[in-house]
């Protein structure tokens, strides 16, 4: 990593005579990922990323730099020229800078990067092999495993010297079922911040079962209907909906510049009272989670929405600028060449009071969607669309047969006033969320939730 | 980094990965640098100014093909790649073989596209064009109430690769491309649009002509309401179609027919689509910002039909599914970063257009929707059954015009069925960007589609 002399001179050099603000991001990056297809391993790659992000501030003009170029020469350059491009005022003193201090969010009792890729691939087979061996329909298999160890040292000119440790582990298993010219997947993908044991523990033959039923189940399902109807949500991945349909729009990104569909709803009901929800990026080992964010400010267990009420918005250091507030530890990007941005990490509709079987009993006619894909929203009109890669339909309060291709479409801000039952399941699944600082691990997550309409599309009439 | 140094460094790294007990290997250095700034109410908010380079080696020992990458470049960083790669080759045990290439005759390759206009893409300009858009946006209609993104950024991304057969390939290009996205408020109703420009001379940009384009985009979707769910005929606008077919792009590609993971394996030579439509890839295509002369194994690339009224001809294949298939590279082996291995894309893509301009087309439909916009690609589509249900705005027509906008709907089907349901093709090709390369593609018909919308019976 760079040395404290080397840091101190590009921020003296980037400040300039302009900036208010200047930050050094430097990262490291080991990862290692071994894929197999068909119980055959044909990926197996290792490497590091590394890089140094310059990022500038006056008022809320930035400007960024970045180069994977880590000779002292190189980057004092980079800040000069960063200086010559900040527009603004006065250039702010430097502070003192404090000691480093280091956190993590892992728990770590096996290192992962110290287990060899051949336990790894063993681990991956026995999912291969049961899958390939537990029914005709499945006729594929795809399982990998990524790990990596992610190194942050931030230090800006405020005085923040802050280091962070992130190991990660994900799995993927997807089994394909073949029925004629269809093809269905099941898959699962859970991901962890926890160490190798996390590996070692997991059930991979009941999940790999799971996987298979869920293919084999939507491979002699027939299609959803369309229509506006009653649908509930299971939980885990399900929360995917409060993730995109409500999470973004509650970025600074989007309220700091006043475009979000939530501007100026503090205090205000956005949901329906039923609903509370939160953003905690403090549990330790779980996916999402991060101690010190990508800007070296410590990250936060924020409540978002109480009983229905808007409570607080993801901020990050340059949307507190935008809005007159403080920053909430929410800064992050993917790597260093990105810009932080406001982003989520461990994102949750909170327990409610319902047993999910009731929910459901409950129900005459719907769509319970059991595993819900991706999706996607536009934070301004809060418009989304969902994936159901696994659904039912509801008949007479029982769970009736099978659907696949199902979409759910409406706005955030109706869907969330629209929550009429809130389960007391809670779970917690990971991801990837894509915006404009790059792919960040989060996780989503929620109890089993209805919504007393959503728009289906399906393609049955 | 200097073009020297990295041809040294990688040149290095062959000779040492043969000593260290590869039988074959190739190393390639990539760099990309970038300058992007971004408007907002009035400022320049942010700018960006980059170099991200590194380096990714694979060798090829046993007949498994071990990688590894670095974008360290320090000391350690030859033995760290040549000890991973190696162990990686120990663990491998694909049945398929991948190889590593030199055609005697074609081992010096070099494609240099380089503007002569890449000096003027300076701050100065680019915050000069970037505030005027802005104003000149915000100035189309008081309904527009703000411009969300605005941003201007330009590229250049050198890459070079070695191997131990012989081959140097040198490629390097550039681009601009201008995004803004600007929304709309009208009656409590908000609305977004954007639209894009990507060249190589930025005094090329007609900020008239993208005006027009952006403002269509944005007020024509004031007032816009659902539609009775039923069976339309349907008008996809060219970057509706383009970006609905590239979503599926990848079941043209040889490593998913070889995999089981696509149900086009097997139908080369095969009728998959209706005889109205045609596509080609043409790497050198002469309208293309950027030609593809060669793919990263170094194989010259061709231009070749994809489907030729509605026969599958043939699929995109890499050195690896070539052999496995019997039959020769299509050259589109390409790696998409340093750290990648080698996969398979498509370059440049051509639709064969029809007679008809796009009013002719709304004429000759009667009644029907017109998609200009499909959401959520990445989720609601199964991309090996082709099964999709997607969230889509656009407008309705009536007999045979554009009358209002439609929103909260969503359209139904099965791409291999909308191949066969194409019934004609417009005369209105543009092209959008999409992949490693470009998509030259007219308005498409397709005769029928179940649309989902939330209007009863009795409404409009």
């Amino acid at each position: 990593m760079l040395s404290d002399i080397t840091i101190s001179r590009i921020i003296e050099a980037a400040m300039g005579t302009t900036a208010d603000f200047a930050e050094v991001f430097e990262e490291e990056k080991k990862a290692s990922n071994v894929g197999l297809l068909n119980k055959r391993t044909i990926r197996a790659a290792s490497g590091i990323h590394y890089g140094v992000g310059i990022r500038l501030m006056s008022g809320t003009n930035v400007v960024y730099v970045y180069t994977s170029d880590k000779s002292e020469e190189a980057l004092i350059k980079l800040a000069k020229e960063a200086a010559s491009a900040i527009k603004g005022g006065k250039a702010a003193d430097i502070k003192q800078v404090e000691a480093l201090s280091k956190s993590s969010p892992s728990i770590l009792e096996i290192d992962p990067l110290t287990v060899s890729k051949k336990d790894n691939i063993s681990f991956l087979k026995e999912a291969s092999e049961y899958a390939m061996s537990y029914n005709e329909l499945i006729t594929q298999v795809a399982a990998s495993y990524v790990t990596s160890n992610r190194v942050i040292h931030v230090v800006n000119s405020e005085g923040i010297n802050k280091e962070e440790s992130q190991t990660r582990i994900r799995l993927s298993i997807e089994t394909v079922a073949t029925k004629g010219t269809e093809k269905q997947t099941g898959r699962v993908a859970p991901g962890t911040m926890r160490g190798y044991e996390f590996v070692n523990e997991y059930p991979v033959i009941e999940k790999t079962r799971e996987c298979c039923d869920t293919a084999i189940r939507m491979v002699n399902a027939g299609y959803a209907p369309s229509g506006k109807m009653p649908v509930i949500i299971g939980n885990g991945f399900g929360g995917v909906i409060f993730h995109e349909a409500c999470g973004h729009a509650l970025e600074s990104t989007a309220v700091g510049i006043k475009s979000s569909c939530f501007t100026d709803k503090l205090g205000k009901q956005i949901a329906s009272s039923i609903v509370s929800a939160r953003d905690n990026a403090r549990i330790e080992g779980e996916w999402g989670s991060y101690m010190t964010d990508d800007t070296g400010r410590e990250s936060s267990d924020l409540l978002l929405i109480e009983n229905g009420i808007c409570r607080n918005y993801l901020v990050d250091d340059l949307g507190a600028r935008r809005m007159g507030c403080e920053p909430t530890g929410c800064g992050r990007r993917q790597d260093f060449t990105y810009a932080p941005t406001s982003r989520m990490s461990n994102t949750y509709i909170d327990n409610g009071k319902d047993d999910p079987k009731d929910i459901i009993a409950d129900t005459e006619y719907g769509l319970y969607c059991t595993k819900m894909g991706g999706g996607s929203v536009d934070t301004a009109t809060g418009e989304f669309n969902f994936a159901a890669e696994e659904a039912f339909m509801i008949r007479n309060g029982k769970i009736a047969e099978p659907v696949r291709g199902a979409t759910l479409i409406g706005k955030g801000q109706e869907i969330l006033m629209n929550i009429d039952r809130v389960g007391n399941d809670l779970e917690l699944a990971a991801g990837m969320c894509g915006s404009i600082s790059g792919g960040v691990p989060v996780t989503v997550g929620q109890p089993t939730i209805r919504v007393s309409s959503i728009l289906v599309g399906g393609r049955e009439a | 980094m200097d073009r020297t140094f990295a041809e040294k460094y990688i040149k290095d790294l062959v000779e040492k990965a043969i000593e260290y007990g590869f039988e074959d290997a190739e190393a390639c250095f990539m760099s990309n640098s970038s300058m992007e700034i971004n408007i907002l109410k009035g400022e320049v908010s942010s700018y960006e100014n980059s170099t991200m380079q590194g380096v990714g080696f694979r060798g090829k020992k046993n007949g498994q093909m071990g990688g590894s990458f670095t974008s360290d470049l320090n000391d350690d960083a030859m033995d760290f790649m040549l000890k991973n790669a190696m162990e990686n080759c120990e663990v491998l045990d694909d049945e398929d073989e991948e190889f590593i290439y030199c055609d005697p005759d074609n081992s010096h390759l070099e494609s240099i596209q380089l503007s002569g206009s890449y000096d003027k893409n300076t701050y100065d300009k680019f915050s000069q064009i970037g505030l005027k858009l802005e104003k000149d946006i915000l100035a189309l209609s008081d309904d527009i109430k703000a411009v969300d993104y605005l941003s201007i950024s330009c590229g250049t991304g050198p890459s070079t690769s070695v191997n131990s057969k012989g081959l140097y390939t040198y490629k390097d290009s550039d681009m601009i491309t201008i995004l803004a996205e600007a929304r709309a408020e009208k009656d409590g109703v908000v609305k977004t649009g954007s639209y894009y420009w990507f060249g190589r001379d930025i005094d090329d940009f007609d900020e008239e002509k993208f005006l027009k384009t952006l403002k269509k985009r944005v007020l024509n979707k004031l007032g816009a309401s659902s539609v009775k769910s039923g069976e339309y005929k349907i008008i996809f606008s060219n970057e509706a179609f383009v970006s609905l077919f590239d979503t599926f792009i990848g079941n043209f590609s040889s490593y998913s027919m070889q995999k089981g993971l696509s149900l086009l394996a097997d139908k080369e030579g095969e009728v998959i689509a209706s005889d109205l439509f045609t596509i080609r890839e043409e790497p050198m295509y002469e309208k293309a910002l950027i030609k593809f002369p060669f793919d990263s194994e170094g194989v010259l690339t061709k231009s070749k039909a994809l489907i030729d009224k509605g026969v599958f001809v043939k699929a995109f294949y890499n050195l690896k599914t070539a052999h496995k298939a019997g039959t020769e590279s299509t050259g589109n082996g390409f790696k998409g970063a340093f750290s990648a291995p080698v996969g398979i894309s498509a370059t440049n893509l051509i639709v064969e257009p029809g007679q008809k301009d796009f009013d002719e087309l709304c004429d000759w439909v009667g009644e029907g929707i017109y998609i200009t916009d499909l959401n959520g690609l990445h989720a609601g589509v199964n991309k090996i059954s082709g099964d999709f249900s997607l969230f889509c705005e656009g407008y309705l027509i009536k007999d045979g015009k554009i009358t209002r906008p439609v929103e909260q709907i969503t359209v139904a089907d099965n791409f291999y069925e909308v191949l066969k349901k194409i019934i004609a093709t417009g005369s209105d090709i543009i092209s959008v960007p999409e992949g490693k390369g470009e998509y030259f593609c007219p308005s498409v018909v397709i005769s029928k589609m179940n649309i989902s919308g939330d209007v009863n019976e009795g409404e409009t």
